[in-house]
């Protein structure tokens, strides 16, 4: 659980965070998203201890981190941005380097390693030496060190940056696993990452919080209409459309020649009509002997809601 | 304790595994032996002393010693691990305290294989082991300083080459008042202060067998002034 109330950072005279305040239930994976320079790595920055904050509280647990910052440390796993990582070391001397300085008991370091190992696809690369490994596994290797003490709260800075396809579905698989028993946080720019992981969504602009809640509850306060899609098999005559067009859920509608005799229409209904309107079509469909090869509820994406709320506020 | 025992074990096995711990025994003992068997002629000589070979040792130092310390923070903060380092649930003097356990064991392997050339020259005289084992007791406080100094100067810096170039100048410095002082012949309070503050007169006393404890504490003192200063500068380090 963490419970973040106005937490402010300055970097001199350059406001980095400006009263961010929210909350994470165990068992939950919570995105921050947001442009660079947004205060994404300095929220995690004041979360591990790393940077004291300038204001407000930030409880891990309930343990206040300005407070107890080493009791915090303890039930952390942090993956910092860019992975650092002592590079003239080998794979298992870093991981063990990191499971005793987490305090774990002697007798439990071997296990706790092998356990990190696997979970990271690491297994059998322990005596290879960190700066020969590639930038997809270090970045394991940072995700093994975070786990190794089996923290109930993780914090990883944009864990998939560098990546090839197949490396961020193996990872975001492992994060998606971790988050069932753990809480979780993790700062991306990706938006897809957000929509694949994340169970709760910050978007932060500028240093404050722009959007918050589920991917689907952003999506849903700010979508301004429901659309449509629908392709039909053939063309329908003008008049039929017209009659879909005069059905009170339907703000516009708009027709498309589509590849052979296809047509593909897109219908617009006001906020919240979307049902109604879906139902229209349906009947609208029936009545006309129109045949509905495909019809989607569009949401909107990640990806617009980000522009939409990122640009508002740089433009206001 | 045990938090500070993992820091010095990593950092340990980090001098171990680079060649910089090698380096530093290695031309430690070089320099320090063929200054003292041929430059200084011992052969020649006549006299089986030891004194010139300790007194070679605090100039020695603060040349090499640097070579040690100049890694610990800058380092660190170069390749981003300090980031990792302050996130471990370790408090700032069990970094602090680790790390200058290490240098100091790479420093005591550095004295111990130094030992052959007091037994070797022994076998020409006789010898009081006390006056050896006091002067290595200085030279081990001596160094103990040095590596505190150097400690706060790397954690000051973020380049390793001007945290070595400024940790040396700065004991050379301190090594070297004392023979300013009587050099310059200064009035008498005066070469009385440079000579408290001087690392080699600090150690002189050492060199004669006398194990003085206002030379201990000064070394002591001054050990664990620059060692708390780090830990400050790390701790500072995070309201930036």
């Amino acid at each position: 659980m963490i419970a973040v109330q106005g937490l402010r950072k300055s970097y001199g005279d350059y406001e980095a965070v400006r009263g961010v305040s929210f909350s994470v239930h165990d068992g939950g994976v919570m995105g921050l998203l947001g442009p660079n320079g947004a205060g994404k790595t300095t929220i995690m920055k004041m979360l591990t201890g790393y940077h004291r904050p300038d204001g407000g509280v930030a409880l891990l647990d309930g343990i206040d981190v300005d407070e107890d910052p080493l009791a915090v440390k303890a039930r952390v796993g942090y993956l910092p941005e860019g992975v650092p990582l002592y590079l003239d070391m080998s794979v298992a001397d870093y991981l063990d380097f990191a499971a005793r300085a987490r305090m774990l008991p002697r007798l439990r370091v071997k296990e706790a390693m092998d356990r990190a190992m696997e979970a990271c696809g690491l297994s059998g690369m322990g005596p290879i030496r960190l700066e020969h490994l590639s930038k997809g596994y270090r970045q394991r290797v940072g995700l093994a060190q975070a786990i190794i003490h089996d923290p109930p709260i993780l914090i990883l800075d944009e864990p998939t940056t560098g990546l090839d396809p197949n490396q961020i579905l193996e990872i975001r698989s492992l994060i998606r696993s971790l988050g069932e028993k753990k809480t979780v946080i993790l700062s991306t720019h990706i938006l897809q990452e957000v929509e694949a992981l994340c169970s709760s969504v910050i978007i932060l602009n500028e240093g404050q919080v722009a959007a918050q809640g589920s991917p689907a509850q952003i999506a849903e306060s700010l979508k301004g209409e429901d659309r449509i899609e629908c392709v039909l098999a053939h063309g329908v005559p003008e008049s039929a459309v017209d009659q879909l067009r005069a059905e009170p859920s339907v703000q516009s509608l708009q027709c498309s020649e589509l590849a052979g005799e296809r047509v593909g229409l897109s219908v617009r209904s006001p906020a919240g009509q979307g049902d109604r309107a879906a139902e229209a079509v349906f009947r609208w469909a029936v009545a006309h002997s129109a045949v509905l090869l495909e019809m989607r509820r569009d949401r909107l994406s990640m990806e617009e809601i980000f522009v939409k709320i990122t640009g508002e506020e740089s433009a206001s | 304790m045990n938090g500070t025992w993992v820091v010095a074990r990593r950092e340990i096995r980090s001098y171990v595994d680079s060649p910089v711990a090698y380096l530093f025994i290695v031309a430690f003992l070089v320099s320090c032996s063929v200054l003292f068997f041929f430059m200084q002629g011992f052969f020649a000589a006549g006299v089986a002393s030891l004194r010139p070979w300790f007194g070679l040792m605090p100039i020695m130092l603060s040349i090499l010693l640097p070579a040690l310390t100049m890694r610990m923070w800058a380092e660190e903060r170069k390749q981003g691990t300090y980031e990792t380092l302050l996130t471990l649930p370790l408090s700032e003097g069990q970094l602090v305290l680790g790390k200058y356990l290490a240098a100091m064991t790479v420093l005591g392997a550095a004295l111990i294989l130094s030992l052959p050339v007091p037994i070797m020259v022994s076998a020409f005289g006789r010898f009081d082991p006390g006056i050896i084992v006091a002067e290595y007791l200085g030279i081990v406080l001596l160094s103990s300083a040095s590596i505190a100094l150097g400690q706060l100067v790397s954690s000051l810096t973020r380049n390793q080459m001007s945290a070595f170039l400024a940790t040396a100048l700065v004991l050379v410095a301190m090594t070297m008042l004392s023979q300013l002082a009587a050099f310059f012949s200064l009035p008498s309070w005066l070469s009385a202060m440079v000579n408290w503050l001087s690392l080699s007169y600090r150690f002189s006393s050492f060199s004669k067998g006398v194990v003085d404890s206002r030379d201990c504490a000064y070394f002591i003192i001054l050990s664990a002034m620059c060692l708390y200063l780090t830990t400050r500068r790390i701790a500072f380090g995070k309201w930036s």
